[in-house]
């Protein structure tokens, strides 16, 4: 039954783009129906999951290819498994969700379609075994995302935050693209199963610290690490299903994704190791301290992700199998948790119209379930028993007590991010949910009973599983058991537990939980100590910087296009003209030993003469006529005359082309005419001589190289080539058109592409102007 | 021309003449280009121009009410139906805008070939077509030629 998959992807991509035929005839209804295909996908990985051996890969090519290398074949394996789950089941939740959270706005059917696109791209990216194909997945989760955090675009800060994005996750993406160009030359191929297979040892290979940087870079984008983490909490301007699917199994995992596909490939060495342990500690740590300062719900989550991102980071640099096994636990612990608590903020939001904890409370009250769900999520996050959450917390403990040699520094700040999370657990539940707080309690605008239950379903689904997890935690040993074979290359048994015994490790979970308790009674000095350091550290505020930076660049390039593009037509030719003439002199110079061959020439023919000198004669009067009218009455003679010349020496396609484009410009040209100022004699006489100077050398010299090309042959032409397969190969005898739409088709295909900008440049212009004319 | 003051029967019947002749010569010559003079590109512009004809005589709304696409469509339409040209031979396995042929007996014609080249060229035209006329039109409407 695996072998649908490329076609459900396929369909998430066409369901995307159907959105917007299917919306006016299903309107909130859609919503169901989109929701089938991400279940249709869960449904098959989850049936794939039972007879999956341990070593198995499916790979499933498909027909579908962009050029020789880059082919879509998909793969499923224990790694794209874990992810596929998470991201088609939190998927399904999200957009059943989405569809009662988005029911108020007026770009409904917009939303759909980029949340869709969204999926089907993050799909694509765990499930591709091609590096190109992966690359532009990847690119394509940084577009959609781009448009989903923006969605609200009439807000500057939306506005704002997509484009910080889009720029810091575009830019990681350009890196990955070096990356895999430069490990496809270094193997051969950009298909990850063969070069795995080839056992070629890149991490020995000279240019390996540079294809390593640009993955880690590509990595620290995507994943929102020290120092690009700063996008992230600005990404929750977007609506909050995209916020608790972005954090929870999308967009961000990308990078952890990637680390643990190319563990085998890149992993292990010392610059691995210690570049990401060190911006995975420093994130993990600051995005829980961060957290505490925070007010907007939303905002608190979006730094504890920050700092679990750290974490998964951290685990994989350690690289142990305990410590991968670690990372992938937590990885679905983090999934389960961080999508179910976003999924109550927007919840939250939609009640009582904020999500400010300084002003909610008492919310046990209009929202009973909500709570229940929000409570186990909140302690799957404190990592407390007996949720997975403890078990994954207690995983990583361990993988960090093994770790030889810096266990001394990455374990008090592990500890450290876990108090802070059990702070930040306790006071979200104390001031938002509890009873017996002095704030006075907010009205809300819709009780439990008053939501679908589809808007609570999600939540609920994910807090549920969470504690199912925890309570038999054996049901993922297969699973995390076939990962760890992907990304370590050994069979190692897997066994989760949820309750060790006593030892060491839940000594420190016990100190944790402590300390924890300790802050969320002192929260008030503490959250205001915080502020304090947050204030000081908004000297060094990144966005700002980053904005700072990027207009100074703007205003840097505006200039120099000021400086080029000047507006003034006649200086553009001239420019042109100069120019094009100092490459030919170089040519001529060079390659020709006189400067007018003497023979070759072919026999004199009556008519062109008389052809030539009604043109030339045109032409003359066109440059010293006194009216604009006939000067361009005689351009147009010229024009037939050339249009003339091409059907005398029988290229009839270009003769029509000619006659036809000169009639349109006479007609456009008669038409404006009317509205010019009158025709004035403004330029000086010595620029009038300095263009008849220009114009008589660039004509003489373009002869010269026209009256050579005959007998120049540097290279075999190529139009032998066509003249012989026009026919045979193409099935067209008239070779222009052969050549137009099937030999040069991408030349074509780029000469329409800029008509059309061409076009939409002319029409925007005009349009503003008559606009404007008519205010 | 804003007031119909200069109406001439003549030229108001012989354009609209015109721009269904040159229409369907460009059809013509659209579909003969693969063997003989002809193709997207120019066919492209000999529509376009008896389009352009019939708006300089009656006005662009009048052109709008008779061609009921609007000139920009036109250049959507031809840029999807290029990306279909362009993208079918993937599905394939072979490399995107490698031309696809089918074979078709017709009765009175003979062996045809059909491929996606033709396609392709159809693309161009469409697009040839709505670049002209947004051009042209925009440049009209600035003037007052409605």
């Amino acid at each position: 039954m695996s072998e649908y998959l490329p076609l459900l992807i396929g369909l998430l991509f066409i369901s995307g783009i159907l959105v917007s035929v299917l919306y006016p005839l299903l309107k909130q209804r859609l919503g169901w129906l989109l929701s089938l295909v991400p279940l249709g996908i869960f449904v098959l990985l989850f049936s794939t999951l039972g007879d999956l051996d341990i070593k198995a890969t499916k790979i499933f090519p498909t027909n579908f290819s962009l050029l020789e290398n880059i082919s879509f074949p998909f793969r499923i394996d224990g790694l794209s498994l874990i992810f596929g789950l998470l991201i088609s089941g939190i998927g399904f939740l999200v957009v059943l969700y989405a569809s009662w959270y988005m029911k108020k706005y007026s770009r409904q059917a917009h939303f759909f379609t980029y949340l869709m696109l969204f999926m089907a791209a993050m799909t694509g990216l765990v499930f591709s075994d091609n590096l190109m194909a992966l690359f532009i997945f990847w690119e394509l989760t940084s577009v959609t995302s781009f448009l989903l955090i923006g969605f609200d675009h009439h807000l500057e800060k939306s506005r704002q935050a997509a484009l910080q994005s889009l720029l810091i996750t575009g830019f990681g993406g350009l890196c990955l693209l070096f990356a895999a160009i430069l490990i496809g030359n270094i193997t051969g191929t950009y298909e990850i199963s063969k070069i795995i297979e080839q056992g070629i040892s890149l991490t020995e290979h000279p240019q390996y610290t540079l294809v390593f940087i640009l993955v880690l870079i590509a990595v620290l984008t995507k994943s929102a690490q020290f120092p690009f983490h700063f996008w992230l909490p600005g990404a929750m301007q977007a609506p909050t299903p995209v916020s608790a699917y972005l954090h929870s199994a999308t967009m961000v995992n990308a990078g952890i994704y990637l680390l643990l596909r190319i563990q085998p490939l890149l992993g292990g060495t010392p610059i691995w190791k210690y570049s990401l342990i060190l911006s995975g500690v420093i994130t993990m740590f600051l995005g829980a301290y961060f957290s505490m300062g925070q007010k907007d719900l939303k905002r608190i989550l979006a730094f504890t992700t920050i700092s679990a991102l750290g974490t998964m980071v951290l685990l994989i640099g350690i690289g142990t199998p305990l410590s991968i096994e670690a990372s992938l636990v937590f990885f679905i612990v983090h999934g389960l948790y961080k999508g179910g608590l976003f999924m109550v903020a927007g919840i939250i939001d939609k009640s009582t119209g904020t999500r400010d904890i300084t002003v909610l409370s008492k919310l046990w009250k209009p929202l009973p379930l909500t709570t229940i769900f929000a409570v186990l999520a909140l302690i799957s996050m404190a990592g407390l028993p007996p949720m997975l959450g403890f078990v994954g917390k207690e995983l990583i403990y361990v993988a960090k007590i093994q770790l030889p040699g810096l266990s001394w520094i990455i374990l008090p700040l592990g500890v450290g991010a876990n108090i802070m999370m059990v702070a930040v657990s306790l006071t979200v539940f104390v001031e938002i949910f509890y009873n017996k707080s002095k704030k006075p309690a907010i009205p809300a605008k819709y009780t439990e009973k008053q939501l679908p239950w589809y808007f609570i379903l999600g939540p609920g689904v994910l807090a549920l599983a969470g504690l199912f997890l925890g309570l038999f935690p054996g049901g993922l040993n297969k699973m995390i058991a076939n990962a760890l074979f992907v990304t370590k290359n050994q069979i190692k048994d897997v066994h989760l537990l949820l309750w060790h015994g006593f030892n060491e490790v839940l000594v420190l979970s016990i100190f944790a939980i402590l300390l924890g308790v300790l802050i969320f009674v002192l929260r008030k000095p503490v959250t205001r100590f915080i502020k304090k350091t947050i204030e000081w550290f908004d000297i060094y505020h990144l966005p700002t910087i980053f904005m700072t930076v990027m207009n100074l660049y703007l205003r840097i390039a505006g200039k120099n296009t000021q400086r080029i593009q000047h507006g003034y037509h006649r200086f553009y030719l001239m420019t042109f003209f100069v120019v094009t003439l100092i490459i030919l002199s170089f040519q001529i110079n060079w390659n020709f030993r006189e400067l007018v061959p003497i023979n070759g020439f072919s026999d004199i023919r009556f008519n062109i003469v008389i052809l030539l000198i009604i043109s030339t004669m045109a032409l003359l009067f066109a440059v010293f006529s006194m009216s604009r009218l006939s000067a361009i009455l005689a351009m147009g003679v010229v024009g037939y005359g050339i249009g003339l010349l091409f059907l005398l020496y029988g290229a009839v396609d270009l003769a029509i082309t000619q006659f036809l484009a000169e009639t349109v410009i006479m007609v456009l040209f008669v038409m404006v005419i009317y509205y010019l100022p009158k025709f004035a004699n403004l330029s000086t006489k010595r620029s009038r001589i300095r263009d008849i100077i220009i114009s008589l050398v660039v004509g003489a010299g373009v002869t010269i190289v026209v009256l050579h090309s005959r007998a120049l042959n540097n290279y075999e032409p190529i139009s032998s080539f066509f003249a012989e397969n026009s026919y045979l190969q193409a099935h067209g005898r008239n070779i222009v058109n052969v050549i137009l739409v099937d030999f040069r088709a991408l030349d074509t295909l780029g000469e329409i592409t800029v008509l059309t900008l061409a076009a939409v440049g002319v029409f925007s212009l005009f349009r503003f102007t008559v606009k404007k004319q008519s205010k | 021309m804003n007031n119909r003051s200069l109406r001439n029967i003549i030229l108001e019947k012989i354009v609209g003449l015109f721009m269904r002749v040159m229409v369907i010569f460009s059809i013509y010559l659209l579909l003969r280009g693969h063997n003989n003079p002809g193709g997207g590109f120019i066919g492209g512009i000999i529509a376009s121009t008896g389009f352009i004809f019939y708006a300089i005589i009656f006005g662009t709304d009048s052109l709008q009410k008779v061609i009921k696409i609007k000139p920009q469509s036109f250049i959507g339409i031809g840029l999807l139906l290029v990306l279909v040209a362009a993208l079918l031979p993937t599905l394939f396995s072979t490399e995107m805008l490698t031309g696809l042929w089918i074979k078709a007996d017709v009765p009175v014609l003979g062996t045809l070939h059909a491929g996606t080249p033709l396609i392709f060229d159809t693309g161009v035209y469409a697009v040839v077509i709505g670049v002209i006329l947004t051009i042209v039109i925009s440049i009209m409407e600035v003037l007052k030629w409605n």
